[in-house]
């Protein structure tokens, strides 16, 4: 009788886990100490597991499913990170993404979290250059336009709520937004891509980029340092009065000066659905 | 139903019965793909079709998603809810694919008390699908199709029987399609699915990405001519085409069921 033959349920499933996802290869997750300790023999003999069809052996049907693991996850973050993959290109991008998806194997139903801390993973683990560098800026960008898209949907605020807003309002913020600080023009990059131009690895320059979705529309823009700082003041739950002072301390020129920004900031983030209606649910 | 084909369906309303959507692409999502769906829902009948319930897998049942798969059945009146006769991951991981399951006493004993549970919590019978495979367990202790037929009576489940999943199954087992296809109860039988794959020569992979080829077709007619017709869905999932395209294979299989109506009359 053979080995596996007698196997559970429970048994058999983990150790088909442990093989079809080893980041080296069915063969060697065959040899693996996890599924070894589950069946032994499979490790000199897979068709103690797993029989063979009339054209393939044990080892290449179990390599299907191995092949399949990575091709498809690795596929869907092609589709997440489009940029990040051009930058680096398609071999390294892929090597990249099969070595994170090894270390960070989905644990959840859905695949829209899969790749939640690859750029934080590209940060630790790739070269240190400019380009690299860049890359790990876009990540966080192409990772906002995701978490962006899949945000709740809320309500914008109408002018005559805003016009209502008073000192102490807080603010309620679009779910579907995302603020990141960058070491890299990377926004700017991705629009000069976007037009065409095949622009030069940039040196580090800190920007602040916003990622939001407006209507069904995922967006970024860049944001000056004051402007970002209050956005972020805002987002924190700061009252307006307190978001303003605190961001704007350092802020040089008249009062009127001030107000005609701060003005023009309000226009431009009310445009684009920032703040919206209640207590909006939050993006986690 | 596709995101390349949302903007479509919902400017040209095209006479479709029905459509069908994967029910993890309208989870834990809250713009575009909802906004489109639910028009769609307003207007035509939707089934639900899962890739992550893993019904067959030895974890606890999770019923955090089964509170979300109930709540988007709910929101669109979901005419089916269905997965797959298999399993997706265990020890709290998900391979996000579609793995056998051992054709064990064990193993249908597992999988009939899991969909019973199922079944119970979402308060309507769940659907359940024969998968592609492309290996065969040495514990396996019956064929795939009698292991299905005493699943479904067993759980007393509906079954969606894909007839280009039979046709790759087969093939990669070395096994008739034919005899296959008559030992599933069709009584159970409430939708079928229709499908193009890749033929590799040594195998064949569930690639959902061509026209449903001719030894699909004659497996389609020999179900129609014994259940005498079933709600059938095309599924294009990859390199995916206009949907005139679709439209093209889906009257195709409506007239493969006329003529068989006509022939019967």
């Amino acid at each position: 009788m053979r080995a596996g033959t007698t196997l559970g349920l429970d048994t058999l499933e983990r150790w088909m886990q442990a093989v079809v996802m080893h980041a080296d290869g069915a063969e060697a997750g065959l040899r693996s100490r996890p599924a070894r300790r589950l069946v032994a023999a499979a490790a000199r003999d897979p068709s103690a597991v797993v029989l063979p069809s009339k054209q393939l052996g044990s080892l290449e049907r179990i390599e299907i499913y191995a092949h399949m693991y990575y091709a498809r996850l690795v596929e869907v973050m092609e589709a997440e990170y489009p940029t990040v993959r051009q930058l680096l290109g398609p071999r390294a991008f892929a090597d990249a993404c099969r070595r994170y998806v090894a270390k960070h194997p989905s644990r959840a139903r859905l695949l829209n979290g899969l790749s939640a801390s690859f750029p934080d993973f590209l940060a630790r683990t790739l070269p240190r250059s400019h380009r690299h560098g860049l890359a790990v800026d876009i990540a966080r960008i192409e990772r906002a336009m995701e978490d962006v898209f899949d945000a709740p949907a809320a309500t914008p605020m109408t002018a005559a709520e805003f016009a209502a807003v008073g000192e102490r309002t807080r603010l309620a913020v679009n779910p579907a937004l995302v603020l990141l600080e960058l070491r890299y023009p990377a926004n700017a990059y991705m629009n000069a891509l976007r037009r065409g131009v095949r622009p030069r690895i940039p040196r580090p320059r800190a920007s602040r980029v916003i990622v939001f979705r407006r209507g069904f529309q995922v967006l970024r823009r860049e944001q000056d340092a004051e402007q970002f700082r209050l956005l972020k003041a805002l987002v924190a739950g700061k009252p307006l009065a307190a978001a303003v002072r605190a961001s704007m301390g350092r802020s040089t020129g008249n009062a009127d000066r001030v107000a005609r920004r701060l003005r023009g900031w309000f226009e431009e983030w009310a445009g684009s659905h920032l703040f919206v209606k209640g207590d909006a649910p939050r993006l986690q | 139903m596709r995101t390349q084909h949302f903007r479509h369906i919902t400017s040209k309303w095209p006479a479709m019965d029905w459509f069908e959507i994967v029910s993890e692409n309208f989870i834990d999502t809250g713009g575009r793909p909802m906004y489109f769906l639910d028009q769609v829902a307003e207007r035509y009948p939707i089934a639900m079709h899962g890739v992550s319930l893993s019904v067959g897998s030895t974890d606890p049942v999770d019923f955090v998603f089964l509170d979300k798969l109930k709540a988007l059945a709910k929101r669109v009146k979901a005419r089916w809810l269905g997965d797959h006769v298999c399993w997706t991951g265990v020890a709290g991981l998900n391979g996000h694919d579609l793995y056998p399951v051992p054709y064990t006493e064990e193993g249908l004993r597992h999988m009939v008390s899991r969909v019973r549970i199922i079944q119970d919590y979402l308060e309507q019978p769940l659907v359940l699908e024969n998968p592609s495979t492309y290996l065969t367990f040495a514990a396996s202790s019956m064929p795939e199709e009698e292991f299905i037929a005493r699943l479904a009576e067993e759980a007393d489940c509906a079954l969606l029987l894909d007839v280009n999943n039979v046709y790759v199954t087969c093939r990669n087992h070395d096994l008739d399609p034919v005899a296959y296809l008559e030992a599933i109860p069709v009584e159970r039988v409430v939708q079928i699915h229709l499908a193009g794959h890749t033929d590799n020569g040594t195998h064949c992979i569930d690639t959902h990405d061509g026209r449903v080829v001719d030894a699909v077709w004659d497996l389609y007619a020999r179900v129609m001519a014994r259940a005498g017709g079933r709600a059938t869905l095309l599924e294009w999932d990859a390199d995916i085409p206009k949907f005139s395209v679709l439209q093209q294979e889906v009257r195709k299989a409506a007239r493969f069921r006329s003529e068989l109506r006509e022939a019967a009359a």
